[in-house]
């Protein structure tokens, strides 16, 4: 098994051959991991933490299991955050429940992101973003809903957002750009001052 | 309670979990075999497409637009009645199954829909007119044509269009060439014709014996028919050759002898 001081150095992609030598190497790229696909299951889902971590769990055994199936061509956390949203949505089909995110507390560089995006400029709109951005959220088709959250919360590019949703890039472009404006009219419904 | 504080009761379950279950990572060659096989059906269907093409262009070179005239039918009652649709359902169920099994190779998603389709129905168009060129699909028609199951009705429409004698439409093949001017053909009933070429606009050195002919003309008498155009090719030449009975001349359909 790697020390730990040498895991930190090497690379996911790295970190994967070295984990199909010493099955004991995974719990680095778990440590490397959990927080944040955590924090993505949070937003996209209304599940308590104990069902997020039974999620995330299951995550982490689809990643084990199919380490072999790692394209290279692909950003390891591309890959990872695919399996995260397809385990998501899985759960929810089985269980018949539309992925509601309530857990989508907005830091102030993700509301300034998606302020600057949809026109928003006064601070006391922001705020306001921030205070209603749970539950407009809510409102919004799942497309929308979880193409805003890669974007302003996981902070992918659009190809990484194309790789996780495993849609063309030009239809993750056209699908940005059609939840932004969901996302503005929703905040106008709410009767939230816009610029 | 957040992760932080359970990081390493996360940790122990999830590596108990992996040694209670004995999980361990899925071989190479399975996911090999897993993207083989979806090349290997995308191929399978192109090639199957393909074919498809072949034997629709085979369809359009002998269906008779030439002789849509002398038949005093619209373009687009011709193009209707003629349209060989099997052909059509089938190559576009072909060209769904490679439009599919692109769009879930590894990297299909990152293409458009529309991308893939047209992708799918060009290699299917080109490699079909290759196919063509290399005689293919007179090759399938053939096949087909020795024991299919509803060959003249449902896989070449054209024998059905083709076979109205009352309407002055006779195809069969050509048995015997008797004389200059008259030759015998065995229809796809089975039924003799002997059918007169005095006052043909075409060429009888056209003809070729064993191969199919369409005619335009007119039944003069009992199985006797008067052609005023021949046109020789056509597909179906396996399914006119099928030994058949002969039906007997006293059961023939009312509509096929001449007015008294």
């Amino acid at each position: 098994m790697l020390e730990a001081k040498n895991a930190a150095k090497v690379s996911d992609e790295e970190l994967i051959g070295l984990i199909l030598q010493d099955q004991d190497n995974f719990l680095y790229l778990v440590d490397r991991y959990k927080h944040r696909l955590l924090s993505y299951i949070r937003r996209l889902t209304n599940v308590n933490n104990e069902d997020a971590e039974d999620i995330l769990q299951e995550v982490f055994i689809k990643i084990y299991l199919n380490l072999n199936d790692f394209n290279r061509d692909l950003k390891f956390s591309s890959w990872a955050y695919r399996i995260t949203h397809n385990q998501v949505i899985s759960r929810h089909r089985k269980l018949q429940a539309r992925p509601e995110g309530h857990a989508v507390n907005i830091e102030d560089q993700a509301a300034r992101r998606l302020a600057a995006e949809i026109d928003i400029a006064a601070a006391a709109d922001l705020q306001l973003l921030k205070d209603h951005t749970a539950r407009i959220l809510a409102q919004l088709d799942a497309k929308y809903r979880e193409i805003l959250i890669l974007k302003f919360w996981e902070e992918k590019n659009y190809q990484e957002i194309s790789d996780i949703i495993e849609k063309p890039p030009g239809t993750v472009a056209s699908t940005l750009n059609k939840a932004k404006q969901e996302f503005k009219k929703e905040l106008a419904r709410q009767q939230l001052n816009l610029n | 309670m957040s992760v932080t504080n359970q990081d390493n009761d996360f940790d122990r379950k999830l590596v108990a979990k992996i040694k209670a279950e004995k999980i361990s990572p899925k071989p190479r060659w399975h996911f090999l075999l897993k993207d083989s096989v979806i090349w290997a059906a995308g191929t399978f269907s192109l090639l199957v497409g393909a074919g498809a093409v072949s034997v629709l262009i085979y369809f359009f070179k002998y269906s008779g637009w030439e002789m849509r005239e002398a038949m005093h039918k619209s373009w687009g009652e011709f193009f209707l009645l003629t349209l060989p649709y099997f052909w059509i359902i089938f190559l576009g169920l072909f060209v769904f199954i490679l439009y599919y099994n692109l769009q879930h190779t590894k990297h299909g998603y990152r293409y458009p829909v529309w991308f893939i389709i047209s992708s799918s129905v060009l290699s299917s168009v080109i490699l079909g007119g290759i196919f063509f060129l290399a005689g293919l699909g007179e090759r399938i028609d053939n096949l087909l044509g020795v024991q299919a199951p509803f060959y003249n009705t449902v896989i070449n429409r054209h024998l059905d269009f083709w076979f109205n004698p009352a309407e002055g439409r006779l195809v069969g093949i050509v048995t015997d060439k008797n004389d200059d001017n008259s030759f015998t053909i065995i229809d796809p009933s089975g039924n003799e014709w002997l059918v007169s070429a005095d006052s043909c606009a075409s060429s009888m050195f056209l003809l070729h014996l064993r191969e199919p002919v369409d005619i335009i003309g007119q039944v003069t008498d009992d199985h006797r028919f008067a052609a005023r155009r021949i046109k020789p090719g056509h597909p179906g030449r396996s399914f006119l050759s099928r030994p058949r009975p002969r039906p007997s001349r006293t059961n023939l359909p009312p509509l096929l002898l001449p007015s008294p």
